[in-house]
């Protein structure tokens, strides 16, 4: 379940704290020792910074799942009913992100944004991805929150993810032989202060447009998406400001699945992906190490944490078999997408947009287009468009 | 023991951590957090080099 908010009906889906019991108390155990542990080993190589980013992914889990603040739904609604201050709240987002990502030096931060290749892969990976985060109901981020809250749809989309994402991994050296105008930066001749300017002035103008044919069509933005952009922001600024660089997720399902395909004797080192220096360092240190998968272990167990004190954890039921095929098929699509579009909504479209990279914006487009095919492909599934 | 979401959930959670703290303790470990576009002629955040 990682339905946006972006509206007030959405807010009783959210889940309210509650004294639990039971199972949720022996989960809720579980998931703290388990934290404690990660926690310990990361004290002992990465220190502080390992630390910090650890807890920084399990707020975002927790903030994630307890505003279910999501993308695939506020996009299906934008697409479907018209509603457009989801996707408003998304630019808002943005918008807050790149006061800090594009002018870092400017805060004294020592980091670099999300910057990569115009190329055809993105068209087809973005677009692969837009039709997959509609099928499985979530996009990276909402796969992984929705996972860390039980939910029986994640748990079938999220190992199609890391599948797709390892065969994406092996797809995409070919693909960038296919055509690429390389990276792009938006006003990448100026200084970080007017550069900063003009992007926010494009992500003002896109998020301003959503939110003007919203006002006109009598919707609202709620406060409490509001409060929800606001602290998701500070989070990605803190990421940032930890780990150098803006916030990723599905790097860390690719190296996940690829260290898994090794233990079971897939030759994954042999591949040209895995031979490129970063990817190559990732796949040879400690899933701790890499500041995707560990902020992924951290995302899961804060949405876990959560979702045991609310008793989340308890209701959640097993969805149809064809929308548990529709969560696999979206989790394969999403993962080869990722890879080839050079991450998902939180990599590509708003790290992507909010550093400046012409990039992000592609991949906005694309991902709605996709998304666009993919509601028409849902009441195939036995899921409402 | 039946087949319900959480308790699915819960194995997979549990057969993880054991993978990761096992990954963990099995390969050598960078003294500071890394992400892949920090080495090499990286042209993207996956770590992809710049081809054009």
């Amino acid at each position: 379940m990682s339905e946006a908010l972006t509206s007030p009906k959405s807010s009783s889906a959210s889940p309210s704290p509650r004294i639990a019991s039971g199972f949720e108390m022996i989960s809720l155990t579980v998931f703290i020792a388990i934290a404690l542990v990660i926690a310990g080993l990361v004290s002992l190589d990465t220190g502080w910074t390992g630390i910090g980013l650890f807890v920084l992914g399990g707020l975002l889990g927790g903030v994630f799942l307890g505003f279910q603040y999501g993308f695939a739904s506020a996009w299906r609604r934008a697409l479907v009913h018209g509603e457009m201050m989801g996707i408003s709240g998304h630019f808002l987002l943005i918008g807050l992100c790149a006061c800090i990502f594009i002018p870092a030096s400017l805060w004294g931060l020592d980091g670099a944004g999300s910057i990569a290749p115009v190329s055809v892969s993105l068209f087809i990976g973005a677009f692969m991805f837009g039709i997959g985060m509609q099928l499985a109901n979530g996009c990276g981020s909402g796969v992984l929150f929705s996972f860390g809250g039980g939910s029986g749809r994640m748990i079938i989309a999220l190992p199609f993810f890391i599948i797709g994402s390892v065969l994406g991994s092996f797809i995409l050296p070919t693909a960038l032989d296919w055509g690429s105008a390389g990276p792009i930066a938006i006003a990448g001749n100026f200084s970080d202060a007017p550069r900063a300017l003009i992007n926010l002035a494009l992500i003002g103008l896109a998020g301003g447009g959503f939110y003007a044919i919203g006002r006109r069509r009598g919707q609202h933005l709620d406060r409490r998406l509001l409060l929800a952009c606001v602290i998701i922001a500070i989070l990605c600024g803190a990421v940032f400001a930890l780990s150098g660089h803006p916030w990723g997720v599905t790097f860390g399902f690719t190296l996940w699945g690829a260290k898994l395909a090794q233990d079971l004797g897939v030759p994954v080192e042999n591949f040209a992906f895995w031979q490129w220096p970063g990817p190559a360092r990732a796949l040879g240190h400690s899933l701790l190490s890499d500041v995707s998968s560990l902020m992924n272990i951290g995302m899961v167990l804060g949405a876990a944490m959560l979702a045991s004190v609310s008793g989340q954890l308890r209701r959640q039921s097993w969805p149809s078999g064809k929308q548990l095929l529709a969560a696999a098929i979206g989790g394969i699509l999403m993962g080869i997408g990722a890879r080839l579009s050079f991450g998902c909504n939180i990599g590509a479209f708003l790290g992507g947009i909010a550093s400046g990279s012409v990039h992000g914006w592609v991949w906005f487009v694309l991902a709605m287009a996709g998304s666009w095919t993919g509601v028409y492909l849902r009441p195939g599934f036995g899921l409402s468009k | 023991m039946t087949f319900t979401p959480k308790n699915i959930y819960l194995m997979i959670v549990l057969l993880g951590s054991i993978l990761l703290i096992g990954d963990h303790l099995t390969s050598p470990a960078l003294t500071d957090v890394g992400s892949p576009s920090e080495l090499g002629n990286a042209c993207a955040p996956c770590g992809a080099p710049c081809t054009e």
